[in-house]
């Protein structure tokens, strides 16, 4: 049996999409977490000064999506073959240009300035999205966004999505029913469920 | 010819893709008209290397409006594969190089590759907020400090891993994306744009970027691609 360690944040961020994979297919990994004021301790061990890492039996290796896809790969995630492999990769890589577009909303102090800049994401980059996305979901026609079943890209949509409408309300995501239904059918998936209900609770 | 002689060498020209166009799907690769820059590269110089022929459709900004509509995020690269449409730079080129033997020799190679690939892609993404900026004295002082800040220390940190996989290149025994990505990030652009003394204490990766330079089917693509698209701005 392979050893994983995931190594991150005490908080969901990019390392979530990894444990929520895991979870989903039931494979056991050690979740090591760890706080803000602890980083430069573990910093320098990384291979690029980031993390998430994982180590796969010791063996690093580093960025949010290539560790995800790797489980995903691995554990029957990613899609039915080469083509929607593809597809999904598109999709989680769409995730990752959002997650990136919500640093600064994250990171500014003035609550007024915040509100303006979410503001701003929502409509220029979020809403746009969104309209796009409901055409795929329509057009795929099986509830998900790759193929006939789940795959983790799924599981990204969820993973971003649902703290979004957590912290700025269920409005974020109203003008889209595919992806909506989407979203509450992942939350209510059982392994998702438990995960959910006893992780550690964050605010990001 | 022995049959066994004739299979090997289907076999062998399957792999290099020299002939087998029956068999080769037909590619349009939708991107801006950057030459250099920009994030449909990579797939380019995966398709060059691999030796797959594919339309290298480039349009201008003013014919944006247009085409943005029929893209599936209104972004593009886009790459039609028969027809199909897949979007996102980078799921782009992964697919290629997996396709085209470009992604390593196994799953745990492919997600080394997967993972270079993404810090150039966030390298691009933090690039790009200097090549954004409107007000040239505030760009000077956004690239400097993305140079100092940014660069500087990926590039030691690539250096260490180069040190330690101790072959040459990014990742295993042999060329891959990865070596392709690094190659068109910081040689096209990086050295390109702010000379080659954020090399100086990085030997392993200098002599990557100048092994990929050097490679026929990489030269022969730059070379093609600086006469027909000669730099912009």
């Amino acid at each position: 049996m392979v050893h994983y360690k995931l190594i991150y944040f005490n908080l969901r961020g990019r390392g979530e999409l990894a444990r929520l994979v895991l979870h989903h297919q039931e494979v056991a990994f050690e979740d090591f977490r760890f706080e803000r004021e602890e980083w430069p301790k573990y910093k320098a061990g990384t291979p690029f000064g980031q993390v998430p890492v994982l180590e796969v039996d010791g063996k690093p290796l580093a960025q949010s999506n290539a560790i995800a896809r790797y489980l995903a790969r691995q554990h029957g995630l990613a899609g039915q073959n080469e083509w929607e492999q593809s597809q999904a990769d598109m999709y989680v890589d769409c995730i990752y240009d959002l997650i990136s577009g919500t640093r600064p909303i994250i990171y500014e102090t003035d609550k007024e300035k915040q509100k303006e800049i979410l503001q701003k994401f929502l409509k220029e980059t979020v809403n746009p999205h969104l309209e796009k996305l409901e055409q795929q979901l329509i057009k795929n026609g099986t509830g998900f966004l790759v193929g006939k079943s789940i795959t983790w890209a799924d599981l990204a949509y969820y993973s971003f999505f649902s703290p979004m409408t957590e912290r700025f309300g269920d409005s974020v995501i109203d003008n889209s029913p595919h992806l909506k239904k989407l979203v509450e059918h992942v939350a209510n998936i059982p392994q998702i469920k438990k995960y959910v209900e006893t992780r550690p609770k964050t605010t990001l | 010819m022995l049959i066994e002689t004739f299979y090997r060498q289907i076999g062998s020209e399957i792999v290099t893709n020299k002939s087998f166009k029956f068999s080769m799907p037909v590619y349009k690769l939708h991107y801006f008209n950057n030459p250099r820059r920009g994030r449909a590269e990579l797939s380019r110089l995966i398709f060059s290397q691999a030796g797959v022929q594919f339309e290298d459709v480039r349009f201008s900004h003013s014919e944006w409006p247009n085409i943005k509509p029929t893209t599936p995020f209104s972004q593009v690269p886009i790459l039609e594969v028969d027809g199909q449409v897949l979007a996102q730079s980078n799921a782009i080129a992964r697919y290629l190089a997996r396709k085209y033997g470009l992604a390593g020799k196994d799953e745990w190679e492919q997600a080394q590759t997967d993972m270079y690939i993404e810090n150039i892609h966030d390298l691009l993404n933090a690039a790009a907020v200097p090549f954004m900026e409107k007000d040239p004295a505030k760009q000077k002082e956004l690239y400097q400090k993305f140079m100092t800040d940014t660069i500087a220390s990926h590039v030691v940190a690539v250096e260490k891993q180069l040190k330690k996989n101790n072959t040459g290149y990014l990742v295993g025994k042999q060329l891959t994306a990865a070596d392709l990505a690094y190659y068109a990030f910081f040689s096209d652009f990086i050295e390109v744009k702010f000379g080659g003394a954020f090399l100086k204490d990085a030997p392993l990766l200098k002599s990557l970027i100048d092994r990929v330079k050097a490679l026929p089917n990489i030269k022969k693509w730059t070379e093609f691609r600086d006469s027909k698209y000669p730099e912009e701005n």
